[in-house]
């Protein structure tokens, strides 16, 4: 296991009344690809301004390789930031713009002639080196944003949705693309984003925010298949719940129907609780499985490599989800209105407090 | 369909220009070319002597000396204006405009009142005088009013909120992360004004100091007032030529000159300003 480089201790943020930041407590390693995931409003943007320094915790500590940088301003923190906006500069070229932060450093000018040509390439901007930022189109922006910030190298590279403005086609490949530039130069990549899809598929660790506070962190394996509350359950893809009560050992839905599950300590008989699964984890007339529910089809949507059912049930106001591959689909001439069983098994489902 | 531009609301601007402005700028224009009867009024002949006695040594100094004055005063006024349009922008939204009215303020009272009130500060009784005598200054103290300084004074301070507008334009249109972006690659404050904030914002420092030039080069109302009639801009010198002199054909053959100059700068700085908000149209308009 590699050493922890930033560690963030009980992190707090007030603006006058409002707490943005609530004791948030982290650790992150060496040459992690981290996520900080939340919504709008849940302390993400503050958070990472803190570890660049435009903003000072009201209390807690930001500690970079054992150091104390709270206080530290931005421009003496070997911390650097790829901004929403890419915050470009508007008057200078894309060489001058990726040069400005050496020349900050007092480096030598060959040094920093070596250094702008070596991240144009990596950037595979060489060709536009002599360019404005207006005579570019988004997604260089977006690698000049990147490069400017990268030669620095950096202890610890933070990026603010980097991926956000970009077409969908486009953010699928560089969002490869970063996982590929954040292994060759083995710099910690912090990324704050609302995206949970981006989070997944990037990140090797992930931190959900909601409020200001700490949800969870863990591997995106983890968030996504042991989310640690509903919420958690709800903002990470998609999930089915289903209201229960707690019954001797198991659940049981309103109509009477039993859900085998392993329930969370803290549930007691008699409790209202939720369990929760996944629309891949239902298979069709699974007659054999732990869980077996009956419903009627009310609405099919076509994904192309996957479909998606909606079916009425009597446990749940809410149509469950039920996702089947192109595989399964095929052959099944489903049809709205169609009665069907689905069911899963015990492993498979989550069982939440109400 | 036809994409029909309402150009017919332009018709009323264009006829009271043309009226009142392009044709009688277009009547002194031609009176340059006549020459001046013996005992003043106009002789139609045509003649380019008023042109050639423009570049006389005399009255070129006079229009150098004006372009000094005026250059010192856009100066000053640029940088005590830049200054103030920099601090406000960087107030809380909210608070500008109300900071932004009382820059302008003065702006609203009458520009003879304005500068009679600095005879009033700068005389030798005057506020400033007594203030130094109040706090024990003994010493004999400098003529202020009717100096060339004392121009300078009336011209910046008259001129100064159009600095303060032209120069909050641009500061309050930047993007606040542009700012941090420099901080965040490793420069100071000062370095992060001197490289990003001062370069991305000369438009709007050329506009005001155009606009002090041009407005304090062919000035008169100051010179005369606070100059006391001690030197001559080449408002006055034209003002004597059309009142005192009654040489018409000179001052118009002036007045062509300083037009020209004018309207070169002021061309100048409608291509630089329009070339740089180009690019931020630019920059907002690409995805």
């Amino acid at each position: 296991m590699t050493s922890t480089l930033l560690s963030l201790a009980n992190i707090e943020k007030r603006f006058g009344e409002l707490r943005a930041v609530n004791g948030v407590s982290l650790d992150i390693r060496e040459n992690e690809f981290f996520a900080l995931l939340g919504a709008s409003g849940s302390g993400k943007t503050t958070l990472l301004r803190m570890l660049a320094g435009f903003d000072m915790p009201s209390s807690g500590h930001i500690l970079l390789d054992g150091h104390d940088i709270s206080q530290v301003p931005p421009n003496h923190r070997p911390v650097n930031l790829m901004f929403q906006s890419y915050a470009l500069f508007p008057h200078m070229t894309v060489a001058q713009n990726i040069a400005y932060g050496l020349e900050m450093e007092k480096l030598p000018r060959t040094e920093i002639n070596e250094r702008v040509d070596e991240m144009l390439s990596t950037i595979q901007l060489t060709h536009l080196a002599e360019r404005k930022p207006e005579q570019l189109s988004g997604g260089q922006r977006q690698r000049v944003a990147l490069g400017r910030a990268l030669v620095k190298r950096p202890r610890l590279l933070l990026l603010d949705e980097p991926l956000g403005a970009l077409d969908k086609k486009l953010r699928g490949e560089m969002q490869l693309e970063l996982k590929h530039i954040q292994n060759k130069f083995g710099i910690t990549f912090i990324v704050v984003t609302h995206d949970q899809e981006e989070a997944l598929v990037m990140a090797d660790r992930i931190a959900i925010l909601k409020d200001g506070e700490l949800l969870q962190c863990g591997s995106p394996h983890e968030i996504y298949e042991y989310p640690v509350n509903r919420f958690a359950a709800d903002f990470i893809g998609v999930m089915n719940f289903l209201p229960a009560r707690v019954d001797a050992g198991a659940l049981c839905t309103a109509n009477g129907s039993r859900i085998s599950a392993s329930l969370p300590a803290d549930l007691k008989p008699g409790d209202n609780a939720l369990a929760a699964v996944r629309p891949e984890r239902l298979r069709l007339g699974a007659a054999d499985a732990d869980n077996c529910l009956n419903g009627r089809i009310s609405a099919m949507a076509y994904h192309g490599l996957d479909l998606h059912l909606h079916l009425e049930t009597p446990v749940s106001p809410h149509p469950l989800m039920v996702r089947l591959t192109a595989d399964v689909a095929e052959g099944h001439p489903f049809a709205v209105g169609e009665e069907v069983s689905v069911g899963w098994s015990a492993r498979d489902t989550r069982v939440f407090t109400a | 369909m036809t994409d029909r531009k309402p150009v017919y609301l332009m018709t009323p601007a264009l006829a009271w220009l043309t009226a009142f402005m392009v044709v009688p700028c277009l009547l002194i224009l031609a009176l340059a070319f006549f020459r001046r009867g013996i005992y003043g009024g106009i002789v139609y002949e045509f003649t380019l002597s008023n042109i050639a006695l423009v570049f006389d040594p005399l009255y070129a100094r006079i229009f150098l000396k004006s372009a000094g004055i005026a250059g010192l005063a856009a100066t000053i006024a640029v940088v005590i204006g830049y200054a103030a349009a920099y601090a406000i922008a960087s107030m809380p939204r909210k608070r500008q405009p109300i900071l932004l009215f009382f820059a302008v303020l003065p702006f609203w009272s009458n520009y003879l009142v304005r500068t009679y009130a600095w005879i009033v500060l700068l005389n030798r009784e005057g506020l400033i005088v007594s203030l130094a005598r109040a706090v024990g200054f003994e010493g004999e103290l400098p003529q202020m009013l009717y100096t060339e300084t004392a121009v300078v004074i009336g011209l910046v301070y008259n001129y100064l909120p159009f600095v303060i507008l032209a120069c909050y334009a641009p500061l309050s249109r930047l993007n606040p992360e542009i700012h941090e972006a420099s901080r965040d690659l490793g420069a100071s404050e000062w370095t992060t004004f001197r490289r990003v904030t001062l370069p991305m914002t000369v438009p709007g420092i050329a506009t005001g100091f155009v606009f002090v030039f041009v407005l304090s080069i062919g000035n008169f109302v100051t010179p005369a007032l606070l100059g006391g009639g001690q030197f001559q801009m080449i408002g006055n010198l034209i003002y004597d030529q059309f009142l005192t002199a009654n040489d018409w054909p000179f001052g118009a053959a002036l007045s062509m000159f300083l037009i020209a100059i004018m309207m070169g700068l002021l061309t100048l700085q409608t291509f630089a300003s329009e070339k740089a908000s180009g690019q931020q149209r630019a920059e907002v308009c690409d995805d």
